[in-house]
């Protein structure tokens, strides 16, 4: 007994160096460990840094042209021998002249801007001036006229867009060489925008209808602008709060805070999760069944883009408040239930403007994710080029056919002429513009009324 | 060993206040209260001592029926307030909660100021037709919580500010303030240091002038501080429960001796 207590429970042999001053080489390996980890941890930031940046500038690169338009100062003469060949002035006579009747007028007054600067122009004909403006400038000029009768006979300035190719010229897209097999434009043209461009009359500037203007057709795309596609967006967006905003924080309130604990609200549960996965496609093609097919909404109309992306949300929101409920200590529960507060008492004073700012953060996270999705609105109808009016009024806003921002930009994106490409990009910068802003509410929101307790 | 002086002193006999019979708790499967009967006495201060898990929180809790809130609790047995009994179908657990206020283990002032904290209870049950009428009630309130005098120049700052201490008897305040009959104190002092407590303390004596206090508490000293009844709970059974004068002094249970002499616990 004695031996066994003297070898087996003596003081511990010390293995270890004695001196703090010297690291034993376990010491070493571990702190070698932990540096290697740091070093892949930057690494790792580094990589996603460099992404981004490289994402970000990209954006910024190609989508700043698309802001950027080339307008011509144009003076065009209203004659009234081709407008209103009676002279009566009368509205319906004026308005039988189509634009095929103006493009003369303008083919003339580019011809007119060109001799005025004094270039020794090839051309002989008006017509060969036409592939130097946009397509619509017959039809701008022809609403002006229709607007203001009276200054037919007159000669009035015009800012006219120039065609695509001659824009594309000025900013690098369309170069000599690669419209060599180009049928719209020669380098004639090309000469004659550089002088034009020298005089001033010819000018690239900021392009506010790129910002407040309808998609246009194909072969326009100086034309095109986001601002319908905008006004879609945003009356989904109303559907999408008014709707998902209630209905969530409801259910989670009640999934939460009054349902029992069992095997159905598990189900729920679960399911509530598995929905937040879904690819949103698949919303799309229920919405295209129920929405449309089975409950005859309009097609294309925001109403029913805003009421799939509606389903698409709530998961996002009931998970959120659902967090942010469970995020309430459950002393203030008790503290009110302990005062003799009821149940809902208790929710409404007390749990609910605690967990708020969970609750808006989530929603304007899944706002945010609804504002940026694209294919359930293309399995509806709400395709880009669908976006070439204005809504007349606020009901109309909801059911009248209409795109969303991503929509529009990916019908952009895939049409043809590369003039639509610098477009596309421009349309991110302004999505992202909107995406950031509500990730900025969202974050002031928590910051501001985040609560301690 | 203990300071019973105070027990010794002020026992009395009262009126029954709250009368438990064969009272069972169940979490789930678990037998969590083991046939307890207990009477509280009016205008008395009962402690319920025991080591940890032995129950006497729960069975607290089963006094105002806060349980309630918990889906896996099963109660059986009777409890009577004043003669009625609480579990019965047609007790709105809201108006029982009126009627016996609970003070929490942990401060848990609402983030709001410490005017609403006091003036919420008599808000929703109606107890002022004025504003007037409720700054009467914050103020009393207040003033029982012994705390008015630190509080008085800011009551309209957030009553999460104040120091534990503080905190603690504003909660009391808070539950004084719808007029309750029956005081729920489950370890009001744990979170506390020696002088909040013994600020606490304090209070809670006086407290006994017009309600009927039942304190949870694993400090022994603290019972025989403030109590004049002392139930000792282990294993979710009431082992003892007498006068704490005796309980302290004299145990009749051989468990009651080892807990208070430290062997068990």
């Amino acid at each position: 007994m004695t031996d066994m207590t003297a070898s087996g429970a003596s003081a511990p042999v010390r293995k270890h160096a004695t001196s703090l001053l010297a690291q034993d080489a376990r010491t070493k390996r571990r702190n070698a460990a932990e540096t290697r980890f740091k070093i892949y941890g930057l690494i790792a930031v580094g990589i996603g840094l460099t992404f981004l940046a490289v994402l970000l500038s990209s954006i910024v690169y190609n989508g700043v042209r698309g802001f950027q338009q080339t307008f011509v100062t144009l003076e065009v003469e209203l004659l009234a021998a081709k407008l209103d060949k009676k002279g009566e002035r009368n509205i319906d006579d004026i308005k039988k002249v189509s634009t095929f009747g103006y493009a003369p007028l303008i083919d003339t007054a580019m011809q007119n801007a060109v001799a005025k600067i004094g270039y020794d122009s090839p051309f002989e004909k008006a017509k060969e001036y036409r592939p130097l403006l946009s397509a619509s400038v017959p039809a701008q000029v022809r609403n002006y006229v229709i607007a203001n009768p009276d200054m037919i006979g007159e000669t009035v300035e015009f800012r006219v867009l120039a065609a695509s190719r001659v824009d594309g010229y000025l900013k690098g897209r369309v170069t000599r060489d690669s419209i060599a097999r180009d049928k719209n434009i020669d380098a004639a043209h090309l000469d004659i925008t550089d002088a034009l461009h020298d005089e001033g009359v010819l000018k690239k500037t900021f392009n506010w209808d790129f910002v407040t203007g309808a998609d246009a057709s194909e072969s326009r795309a100086e034309q095109a602008g986001i601002g319908v596609s905008m006004i879609g967006s945003f009356f989904m967006m109303l559907v999408v709060l008014g709707l998902s905003l209630p209905i969530g924080v409801a259910a989670s309130i009640y999934l939460e805070e009054f349902a029992p604990q069992n095997r159905f609200t598990d189900l729920i549960e679960v399911n509530i999760s598995n929905l937040a996965a879904v690819p949103s496609i698949v919303f799309g093609i229920l919405g295209l069944a129920m929405f449309i097919q089975f409950a005859h909404l309009p097609q294309s109309a925001p109403l029913v883009g805003g009421l799939v992306l509606t389903l698409m949300t709530l998961p996002t929101i009931i998970i959120s408040t659902r967090a942010s409920l469970k995020a309430v200590p459950p002393s203030i529960r008790d503290a009110a239930l302990g005062v003799g507060a009821s149940k809902m008492q208790t929710v409404f004073h007390h749990v609910l403007p605690l967990a708020a700012p969970g609750i808006l953060t989530g929603t304007i996270i899944g706002l945010a994710q609804a504002l940026g999705e694209t294919a359930p609105l293309l399995l509806i109808g709400m395709v880009g080029f669908i976006a070439s009016n204005y809504p007349e009024g606020l009901v109309d806003g909801f059911v009248s056919p209409n795109s969303a921002m991503p929509a529009q930009i990916f019908e952009w994106a895939k049409r043809a002429d590369p003039a639509y490409y610098e477009r596309a990009w421009a349309g991110i910068i302004i999505l992202l513009l909107f995406l950031v802003t509500m990730n900025a509410i969202a974050i002031i929101l928590r910051r501001r009324f985040e609560r301690r307790w | 060993m203990f300071d019973t002086e105070r027990a010794k002193r002020d026992v009395g006999m009262n009126d029954i206040k709250v009368a438990a019979r064969n009272v069972q708790v169940y979490y789930g499967d678990n037998h969590a209260i083991k046939d307890v009967d207990v009477d509280i006495e009016d205008k008395t201060v009962t402690a319920f001592i025991g080591p940890s898990g032995c129950g006497k929180s729960t069975f607290l809790r089963c006094l105002n029926r806060m349980n309630d809130t918990i889906d896996v609790a099963r109660i059986e047995g009777e409890i009577r307030l004043d003669g009625e009994d609480i579990y019965d179908a047609k007790v709105d657990p809201v108006q029982l909660r009126a009627k016996v206020g609970m003070v929490f283990q942990k401060p848990n002032p609402f983030p709001k100021s410490i005017y609403d904290n006091v003036a919420y209870g008599p808000r929703i049950h109606g107890l002022a037709k004025t504003k007037a009428d409720l700054d009467v009630i914050v103020e009393k309130s207040l003033r029982r919580g012994a705390i008015w005098d630190e509080v008085k120049d800011r009551l309209s700052e957030p009553g999460t500010g104040l120091s534990g201490g503080q905190q603690q008897r504003l909660c009391i305040a808070r539950a004084v303030a719808t007029e309750p009959e029956v005081l729920l104190m489950d370890e009001p002092c744990s979170a506390l240091d020696p002088i909040a407590t013994s600020q606490v303390e304090d209070l809670i004596d006086e407290l006994r002038t017009n309600y009927s206090v039942v304190i949870v508490t694993h400090s022994m000293q603290q019972a025989a501080r403030v109590s004049q009844k002392t139930a000792f709970f282990h294993l979710g059974n009431l082992v003892e429960f007498g006068e704490t004068g005796q309980i302290f002094t004299n145990p009749q249970d051989p468990r009651t001796e080892s807990y208070i002499s430290g062997r068990i616990g």
